[in-house]
């Protein structure tokens, strides 16, 4: 325990900002049954650092970031989360949950609660604090995304773009350290894409630390610190947006940002 | 190419008369050809003949007013004799329970009507609260009224229990009605302590909780009921009694008999997943038959168990078991990131569960469970195969009553008609649930 703690104010004495590990993989890999998804991932993320995944379809950028909250379970390597190895300790889990946050592509909010439950409940449940609290903090994320006019509707009444904002500032209830999103504009019309988009780059200029999937390559470019491409889940390259774009080293690279900016 | 440009509006005119008049409708679904003509008439044949052959025998013929069968032959010969059925409406409803008591059963049926009515008033908070109070409190103090005897000391706390909160919730619900503030807030005002801390406002609304628990508990020690014997209960009161305590057992039962179905450890899911196959693949019949014969064997020397209480246990397991698979059915219709997104927010297990999983599945659940509590209230009557004096066996035991021997085709139908009625505003009510509910989904 208390070598955790020494190594915990080593870092933080060491690091200013960002050099402070936040996520680190260490030859990661993981099969689904006999397919092979994540090959040696080996992947080290500062605390405040934005990093933008994209790859083909199929290549295991969801199961890659899933597996940092461990909604994936891994069979090789180790995982450490906010100091916190991955295993199968349920205490650790449950911590890193609530420090991690995550964004899905298919928003996921609760259907059957109203917007500002859907916000309070990992607050009052969770960090069991007192549900006025939770109200006025959830109000204050509502206003973030923009939205604190549809506090009392049901996730069903809103448009898409309303629904990914809410559950955008659901994650962000729960205080989290880190934020996954998995391809979060990709079930948006394109009207609604910039509304999320613009929540997403306001957030990441507080300072969070950010893992997006995401093939929005103008966002890529405006927001990531790093960009990384995977490929039959290996990642392939990663480097800082501009010379990713402009410069991609790797075939595979060329070919994938050859096709998707021919779209 | 030049635009097309529609020059007029198009005002509306009024739909074609077959969309309006009862002539054009019935031109349009009865006798749109030959074919559905001919068979429009021959049913409309089949239920006049139908109809009009009942109505002669049921009601235009029938006897009403009569003092045995003899003389329902007398003055009609070949109409219903429904006077048989009407001296035996007592015991239809309440089977062999002393007539003079039979105001604990009325009373014990008012309860639950205090008790439950609440779920309906749209202003009330705190169903869910009311909902298990139902399950776990109403029981043992309906129990208790119904079979009175000498109290243990588990049952005078129940009683004591259920009466108090009886009557808070009856004052809750009248005083949220009528103001639309709550009982509590109610009572916090009288005492003038509406400026006082939370924890002192808690501690005094404990006290007064405690202090009718206190005074209830040593009133209902002064009371006993004359103790009834199950043998005499009978009739609907009995149906209803086993149907209900099934039917309140059944969904915590099936819920986590479900749960455990779909269970990561092993050792659940196959026990669970045994005894749920097993019971559903035998008939209640049969279940029924083998816990009067079987369950005396398990039990330890000297726990009597009579046989209305091996029938409950029965009937809990088998409508258990059978709801269990409605609970795995609406589970299956929750998709995989509701988990995902509840596991996120850093919910465990049964928070994921209690919170998110099931709330959404009862509701696809709703037209489902009222299903197999029409099943269950029909299936009950089968107690009377193994000598229990339900409503089915009340009916056929008025061909038995010398003054009405061989009554057999009145008090059956009489029942027919009983259940339908039951059974079918049960359907109804289910099917306009789930319209309800699903408006409020919107999705
Ligand atoms: N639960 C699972 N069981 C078996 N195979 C799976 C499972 N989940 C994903 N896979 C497979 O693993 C591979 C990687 O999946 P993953 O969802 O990580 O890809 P992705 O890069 O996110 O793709 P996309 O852009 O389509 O979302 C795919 O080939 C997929 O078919
Ligand atoms: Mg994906």
């Amino acid at each position: 325990m208390t070598s955790v703690d020494e190594q915990e104010t080593q870092t933080q004495l060491a690091s200013a900002a960002s050099s402070e590990v936040i996520i680190e993989f260490d030859k990661v890999n993981k099969w689904y049954g006999d397919f092979h998804v994540l090959k040696d991932i080996d992947l080290v993320v500062h605390k405040g650092e934005r990093i933008v995944v994209c790859g083909p379809s199929g290549s295991g950028k969801s199961t890659l970031i899933r597996c940092v909250n461990r909604l994936e379970e891994h069979q090789q390597g180790t995982i450490v989360v906010d100091n916190m190895t991955l295993d199968k300790n349920l205490k650790n889990i449950d911590h890193i949950r609530s420090e991690v946050g995550m964004v899905f592509q298919s928003f996921n909010l609760f259907p059957h609660l109203t917007i500002i439950e859907n916000l309070t409940l990992g607050p009052i449940w969770v960090r069991k604090i007192p549900k006025v609290e939770a109200r006025e903090a959830a109000m204050k994320y509502l206003a973030r995304v923009k939205i604190p006019e549809q506090a009392n509707k049901y996730p069903g009444q809103l448009s898409g773009g309303q629904q990914q904002r809410v559950a955008i500032a659901r994650s962000l209830c729960m205080n989290p350290k880190i934020m996954l999103f998995d391809e979060p504009t990709s079930a948006l019309d394109p009207e609604m894409i910039k509304e999320v988009l613009d929540v997403m780059v306001e957030l990441a200029d507080t300072g969070m630390t950010m893992i997006v999937v995401s093939h929005e390559m103008g966002f890529a470019k405006t927001v990531a610190d790093r960009v990384m491409f995977m490929d039959e889940g290996e990642i392939v390259e990663q480097n800082e947006p501009h010379e990713f774009f402009n410069h991609p080293q790797h075939d595979r690279t060329k070919l994938f940002l050859s096709q998707i900016l021919h779209q | 190419m030049a635009a097309v440009v529609k020059s007029e509006r198009t005002a509306a005119r009024s739909a074609p008369l077959s969309e309006t008049t009862v002539l054009g409708w019935l031109r349009k679904n009865l006798f749109s050809s030959w074919i559905n003509a001919l068979l429009t008439i021959v049913s409309i044949y089949i239920i006049y003949a139908a109809v009009k052959g009942f109505y002669v025998w049921g009601v235009a013929d029938a006897v009403w007013v009569a003092k045995d069968r003899r003389e329902c032959f007398d003055i009609s010969i070949d109409g219903a004799c429904w006077a048989g059925v009407i001296q035996w409406m007592n015991n239809f409803i309440y089977g062999r329970y002393p007539r003079g008591e039979l105001w604990r059963v009325n009373l014990g049926a008012l309860m639950l009507v205090l008790w439950m009515a609440p779920l309906w008033v749209p202003r009330v908070k705190d169903k869910i609260l009311i909902g298990m109070s139902t399950v776990f409190l109403y029981p043992f103090l309906a129990g208790y009224f119904f079979a009175g005897g000498e109290k243990g000391i588990f049952m005078q706390v129940m009683v004591t229990l259920g009466i108090v909160f009886l009557v808070g919730n009856t004052l809750n619900v009248i005083i949220g009605v009528s103001s639309g503030r709550g009982l509590r807030e109610v009572m916090i005002q009288k005492l003038g302590k509406q400026d006082a801390s939370d924890e002192s406002q808690r501690n005094t609304i404990l006290a007064i909780f405690v202090g009718a628990l206190v005074v209830v508990f040593v009133l209902q020690m002064w009371w006993t009921f004359e103790a009834v014997s199950w043998t005499k209960w009978g009739g609907m009161f009995l149906t209803l009694v086993i149907s209900g305590i099934g039917i309140a057992a059944a969904l915590p039962l099936g819920i986590f008999l479900a749960l455990g179905r779909r269970s990561k450890l092993p050792v659940i899911r196959v026990l669970c997943t045994a005894f749920i196959e097993i019971f559903r693949s035998v008939p209640l019949i049969t279940v029924l038959f083998m816990a009067t014969t079987m369950f005396p064997l398990f039990m330890p020397e000297g726990v009597p168990l009579n046989k209305l209480t091996q029938v409950i246990i029965a009937v809990c397991l088998f409508s258990g078991c059978y709801m269990a698979e409605t609970v795995r059915a609406g589970l299956q219709a929750i998709p995989n990131g509701q988990y995902e997104a509840a596991h996120t927010i850093g919910l465990g297990y049964w928070g994921t569960m209690g919170l998110i999983v099931m709330p959404q599945a009862l509701k696809h659940m709703i037209p489902n469970i009222v299903g197999s509590f029409i099943g269950l209230l029909k299936d009950t009557t089968l107690v009377s195969i193994i000598g229990l004096f339900d409503v089915l066996g009340m009916l056929r035991s008025v061909s038995q009553d010398i003054p009405w021997r061989g009554l057999h085709k009145e008090p059956l139908l009489f029942g027919a008609m009983l259940f339908f009625i039951v059974c079918f505003a049960m359907s109804k009510y289910s099917r306009h649930l789930e319209v309800k509910l699903s408006a409020g989904d919107n999705r």
